[in-house]
């Protein structure tokens, strides 16, 4: 499969960029969270852990070069209230996306909504690219839930 | 090979001719010639003999010739895919001899009405599906398409020295369908579309088994679901275990960075005894943290440790 001809250009770095990345940013939760109250609850700890997981993710997977990835580092730095920006690479207004609204077969089209909900940044997409886009997020994501898996593992009691 | 019309004997000798007087595309138009070469001889016996053939060769070299030849000359610099779509058997040379034999049987026509006329002069390969190459003109107004455009590297030969630098969008319609541009245009766009939900198919596990697009979509939404909820799951488990948060990430990232310089070759088994005594090696090292360098800290902890551990520890391959 490491040979198979693929147009979508899906090259993902190694894992050990993903562990770097998420340990880098699970430090600064640390280094965040030591001035601050104590007894966080649940809830709150791991929707920073999860945030932390994403962006970090985001990050490693090439940042500013992918349309996801843009997009989540956006969210990101929204919450945070700082404003992030990123050299946009000139839109081609294609033929193809005024045409978007028009046309669509409706049965690509329900399932390419609920694709475009799940995709981070999915929004704005034609659907060809949003398959790029998804090709490339699946990846990403699957590395991460290793990294992830293995720092579970490693970390968790005998 | 009485059934072919000498017309289409013209056709092919100007095809071939146009494929030798192409140096650039030589390599891809070479199999095409030496599968022609064989009409070659019958086609100059044939020219020889028939007298019409140079004055009707001459007007095919027209205007309206010049475009066709452009347009083959094009669709042959252009696309790989389509070079490859086509299989050198026999059958498709007839196929594509009668194809270009259709587009040049009236020279005088416009551009339209010919491909009209190919839909009914159309010969019928035997057994193989009627497919037809269209090819879609894109007039200077369409300026923003041009990114939906193959590029087309043509050279300018000796016979066609007044050519435009046009773009096509190469699509293979079915006989009988649509030809005006939006439909083909949206059937360009669904191939795509086709394409790229082929490599998704080969990323996501498992979607071999359904076919059709409504359900292969279904289940890469499933598979993305599934992948978000893991990484919801984990961080829950691991804000469980480490409580404070901390991930002792000095060390890890220490090591991370000291074994770059190692093969990441290697696979040990996973050591939970070696791991447990770093965490509380690094607690009693955090609790007077702040003398020592943040250097000296990974190095005596480098030390204590093998370096399979963190191999193991993030089965790094």
């Amino acid at each position: 499969m490491a040979s198979a001809y693929n147009p979508i250009y899906t090259d993902v770095p190694e894992k050990d960029v993903f562990a770097l990345h998420f340990l880098q940013t699970l430090s600064n939760l640390r280094t965040q969270n030591s001035f601050s109250s104590p007894d966080n609850k649940t809830s709150d700890r791991v929707k920073k852990i999860k945030k932390a997981a994403y962006v970090s993710m985001a990050r490693a997977a090439g940042g500013a070069n992918r349309l996801w990835s843009r997009s989540l580092l956006h969210q990101a730095a929204k919450r945070n209230n700082k404003n992030v920006r990123f050299l946009r690479r000139k839109r081609r207004v294609t033929w193809l996306m005024r045409r978007r609204s028009n046309r669509g077969d409706p049965i690509e089209d329900v399932a390419a909504e609920r694709l475009r909900n799940l995709v981070p940044g999915g929004g704005g997409m034609e659907t060809s690219k949003l398959m790029e886009e998804t090709a490339h997020y699946i990846k990403c994501l699957s590395m991460q839930v290793k990294v992830m898996q293995c720092l579970v593992d490693g970390l968790s009691p005998k | 090979m009485d059934y072919i019309s000498p017309q289409t004997y013209n056709s092919t000798l100007s095809f071939s001719l146009s494929l030798a007087l192409n140096p650039i595309r030589k390599d891809k138009s070479s199999k095409f010639l030496n599968l022609l070469s064989m009409d070659l001889t019958g086609l100059k016996w044939l020219q020889q003999h028939q007298q019409m053939v140079s004055p009707e060769f001459l007007q095919i070299l027209g205007s309206d010739g010049r475009e066709e030849l452009r347009r083959v000359e094009s669709y042959l610099g252009n696309n790989l895919d389509e070079l490859q779509n086509f299989r050198p058997g026999y059958d498709t040379i007839d196929g594509c001899i009668s194809r270009t034999s259709s587009f040049q049987m009236e020279p005088v026509k416009s551009n339209e009405e010919n491909r009209v006329v190919a839909l009914q002069n159309k010969r019928k390969p035997e057994g193989k599906r009627e497919t037809r190459e269209k090819k879609k003109k894109i007039k200077a107004e369409d300026e923003t398409e041009s990114s939906m455009k193959g590029n087309s590297d043509m050279s300018n030969t000796e016979t066609s020295s007044d050519v435009l630098k046009q773009d096509y969008i190469h699509v293979r319609a079915r006989r009988g369908e649509a030809t005006d541009r939006h439909s083909l245009a949206e059937r360009a766009r669904r191939e795509k579309i086709s394409k790229k939900m082929k490599c998704l198919q080969d990323i996501v596990p498992g979607c071999n088994k359904v076919t059709g697009k409504a359900g292969m979509l279904d289940e890469i939404i499933n598979y993305v679901q599934s992948l978000q909820q893991q990484v919801e799951f984990l961080s829950m488990k691991l804000s469980f275990l480490n409580p404070q948060l901390e991930f002792h990430i000095h060390e890890l990232s220490s090591m991370m960075a000291d074994q770059r310089s190692f093969p990441l070759h290697q696979q040990g088994s996973l050591d939970y005894s070696v791991i447990n005594s770093n965490q509380t090696t690094s607690l009693n090292a955090l609790k007077m943290e702040t003398s020592l360098s943040w250097d000296v800290h990974s190095q005596c902890l480098y030390n204590n440790l093998r370096t399979d551990s963190v191999f193991s520890f993030f089965s790094l391959k």
